[in-house]
């Protein structure tokens, strides 16, 4: 940040936004930017960093960044280090910086200590004073003006949930001049950091009643304190957690059908389009039955991704989550985990990547470690392609079981299945992993509050995005070296069934689809990625798998739905009509040999059990590493999940068949 | 008997916040606004007996047994 004595804005200028937790900090950073933001990292660190633009007035143009929320300035965990860290670098001086510190201002002794340490930080410093509708609910009035020459930095009044205030706002960035700097409470005339804290608590306490007029009694927390009675309740409380998770993944289930018929059809239609419009050849081949399945492969599942997350984002959003967590303190705790440990558990059933970064929250390091080792055993949203389409394989749609559809309780089913694996993990870790660091829970609840739509819309895009981008990239990869591994063998043995069929076809009577499609699967079998499935067949033979399961394990390694993908592109190569989706393909599929299918219950059943369990995820290895600082972890975790599901599925399949 | 620490409180209790017998601890709560002074009101205790849930001022706070057994209070 620029030396505060060089301060002068001219065309542009940086906002940073700092905030305790739960103050409205994304709300406001919504408002200014709407989607016109995007997700990165701070750099060396894997906390997310949001970093929006918006216009102030014509002539001034601001970059805003959203630093992680923090209750003070003295830092207990990785968030806060960063924004502790961000605050205080003075390397950054490309453009004039202006902080701006939201406040609760429902809540303000509280919030108020974290703006009186940024301003004794002697920078341009800005404080929005947020949720003034709770403020003039409670019949509360703030003296705005007696408060911004008590701190000696200009306030403003702002409700952020519905935009109020924000030109204020903007005409306060737009007109800030550098004012005399006072030092709130001078650090040497405190004796250490919490007589510190106290002395200002003093100070902020005679400001608030001076400005603070209050001529009713709060009513802020008469609502959630009547809510908390039954969500919190002993018995209706894990009663209602548990129907809201069943509401969910019915939802995702079966809500989400609708627009992905859409999207398989959408693909289907423009995959015919293109392979008719196109000159018939290699191009032709590897655009339409390797990039386009590929890609429909994965965008199919965006509808039920986007369901999950606005799931998660309304539970997180509405404060119920938090609720979540102080319910599961207790259970989790036996375990070795914290309540906080529900959030990245949740989270995980989107993705484990968040999720694990999620874990920071736990101070505890073994609480911490136990999470991240678990998370990935907790189904995500790329294992929901595989279970879609092996569930939709060997399950028929219309199948109920007290007028529940079969296929939704399969699916909950799968999810409590990693969800109990995740759980027994821990507790056998929890007496492996020594430690004596003691372990606190202490969490703020906030109070309960209607979700902030814009909020819930904002965050579904930005996890579609980088779910659609960031797996899209490796998916589109490996459909085209997987394209190439299939349509090419060594040797001669490709031209050899081309020739072998070219005498067939010739001889009368013969069934033309019939042998062409022979002649696909054999040419599949004796090529490049043939070999190599069947190099690993006799290791996956005992679990039901054949070597085209074996080249889908493989390639899924990059991210479960590379099974769906590496699915459609086998049983679409060589195939003259692009027009069977790939789920009758599979379900047609037949041992050359036997003639048996090959996708029968045992075999499904086992292959969904080896994806709940198996660590099939680049991404997750990766974020491992980085979390715990070194290979030890991912290692063992990729061993044990590997084992876990090797013989869990042996015994499925041996069961089942 | 004397009650003297949060711990041995119960729902709908309100005490007198007198210390906190850990500085790890105080770190932590006093940035959330429980500091020495402040009312405490026990809101709900969590099925199991743990975690509690108190509030102070219009904040919400979630803590351990183990942890309200370290803090020091009167009751009013």
């Amino acid at each position: 940040m620029q030396k505060a004595e060089n301060f002068k804005i001219e065309d542009k200028v940086r906002i940073v936004l700092v905030g305790n937790p739960n103050s409205g900090k994304s709300s406001l950073f919504n408002v200014l930017t709407g989607l016109n933001q995007r997700v990165g990292n701070f750099p060396g660190v894997t906390v997310e960093k949001k970093v929006g633009n918006f216009k102030i007035n014509k002539k001034l143009k601001a970059e805003i960044v959203d630093l992680p929320g923090t209750y003070s300035l003295s830092p207990r965990s990785e968030d806060e280090q960063v924004t502790f860290d961000y605050l205080n670098d003075d390397n950054r001086t490309d453009i004039p910086e202006i902080i701006i510190v939201i406040a609760d201002a429902s809540n303000l002794k509280r919030n108020l200590l974290l703006a009186s340490q940024l301003i004794d930080l002697e920078k341009p410093a800005i404080l929005a004073l947020n949720m003034m509708d709770i403020v003039e609910r409670n019949q509360q009035s703030i003296d705005v003006e007696q408060m911004a020459k008590e701190f000696g930095i200009p306030v403003v009044p702002i409700n952020a949930r519905i935009g109020k205030g924000i030109d204020k706002l903007k005409e306060a960035i737009g007109s800030y001049k550098l004012p005399p700097f006072k030092k709130f409470v001078d650090n040497h005339e405190t004796k250490d950091a919490l007589d510190n804290t106290l002395v200002r608590y003093e100070k902020i306490k005679r400001i608030v009643e001076a400005t603070l007029k209050t001529k009713g009694e709060s009513k802020t927390a008469i609502l959630t304190k009547k809510i908390d009675k039954i969500l919190t309740h002993k018995v209706l409380g894990y009663l209602i957690f548990l129907f809201v998770l069943f509401i969910m993944f019915q939802a995702i289930f079966s809500w989400s059908s609708i627009p992905m018929d859409w999207i398989e059809n959408g693909f289907l239609v423009f995959g015919n389009w293109l392979s008719n419009v196109l000159p018939k050849g290699i191009i032709n081949d590897l655009l339409v039955d390797g990039v386009l399945a590929g890609l429909g492969g994965i965008v199919i599942f965006i509808p039920q991704i986007a369901l999950l997350f606005t799931f998660i984002a309304i539970l997180e959003d509405t404060g119920y989550l938090s609720r979540v967590s102080f319910l599961m303190d207790a259970l989790l705790k036996r375990f070795g985990l914290s309540g906080k440990s529900i959030i990245p558990l949740l989270g995980g059933a989107a993705c484990a990547v968040p999720a694990i970064m999620s874990a920071r929250t736990i101070s505890n390091k073994k609480e911490r470690l136990l999470t991240i080792f678990i998370t990935p055993l907790i189904s995500c949203s790329a294992r929901i392609p595989v279970y879609t389409l092996l569930i939709a394989l060997i399950i028929p749609a219309d199948q109920q079981i007290w007028s529940f559809n079969l296929q939704g309780i399969v699916m909950m089913a799968l999810y409590l299945l990693g969800f109990v694996a995740a759980i027994v993990t821990s507790w056998v870790m929890k007496t492996l992993v020594k430690s004596d660091e003691r372990s606190h829970f202490i969490m703020e609840l906030p109070i309960y509050r209607a979700p902030r739509w814009s909020n819930v819309g904002i965050t579904i895009i930005n996890k579609v995005k980088v779910f659609l981008f960031e797996a899209g990239k490796i998916i589109i990869a490996v459909s085209i070296i997987l394209w190439v591994l299939s349509t090419y063998g060594p040797g001669d043995q490709m031209v050899k069934v081309d020739e072998k069929y070219q005498v067939i076809n010739q001889t009368p009577g013969v069934d033309l689809s019939l042998s062409n499609e022979q002649m696909a699967s054999e040419k599949l079998e004796v090529s490049y990625a043939g070999h190599i499935g069947k190099f690993i067949e006799p290791a996956i033979k005992p679990l039901g798998f054949d070597w085209k399961i074996g080249i889908s394990i493989i390639t899924s390694f990059a991210a479960r739905e590379v099974f769906v993908g590496t699915m459609a592109t086998l049983y679409s190569v060589g195939d003259e009509e692009n027009t069977a989706s790939i789920k009758q393909k599979m379900a047609r599929a037949t041992y050359p040999s036997t003639g048996e299918k090959v996708y029968t219950k045992a075999t499904g059943y086992s292959l969904l059990i080896f994806y709940a369990f198996a660590l099939q995820c680049m991404a997750t290895v990766a974020i491992v590493v980085k979390e715990t600082g070194g290979w030890k972890w991912p290692i063992i975790q990729l061993v044990y999940m590997g084992a876990l599901a090797y013989f869990s599925s042996l015994i499925v399949f041996q069961i089942f068949s | 008997m004397k009650i003297t620490t949060l711990a041995e409180c119960t729902t709908g209790d309100r005490a007198k916040l007198n210390g906190i017998d850990d500085e790890q601890l105080s770190v932590q709560l006093f940035c959330m606004g429980c500091i020495p002074g402040e009312t405490i009101t026990i809101e709900r205790i969590a099925p199991f007996g743990d975690p509690i849930m108190i509030s102070v001022e219009d904040s919400f706070i979630s803590i351990r047994k183990e942890d309200a057994e370290k803090m020091r209070i009167e009751k009013v």
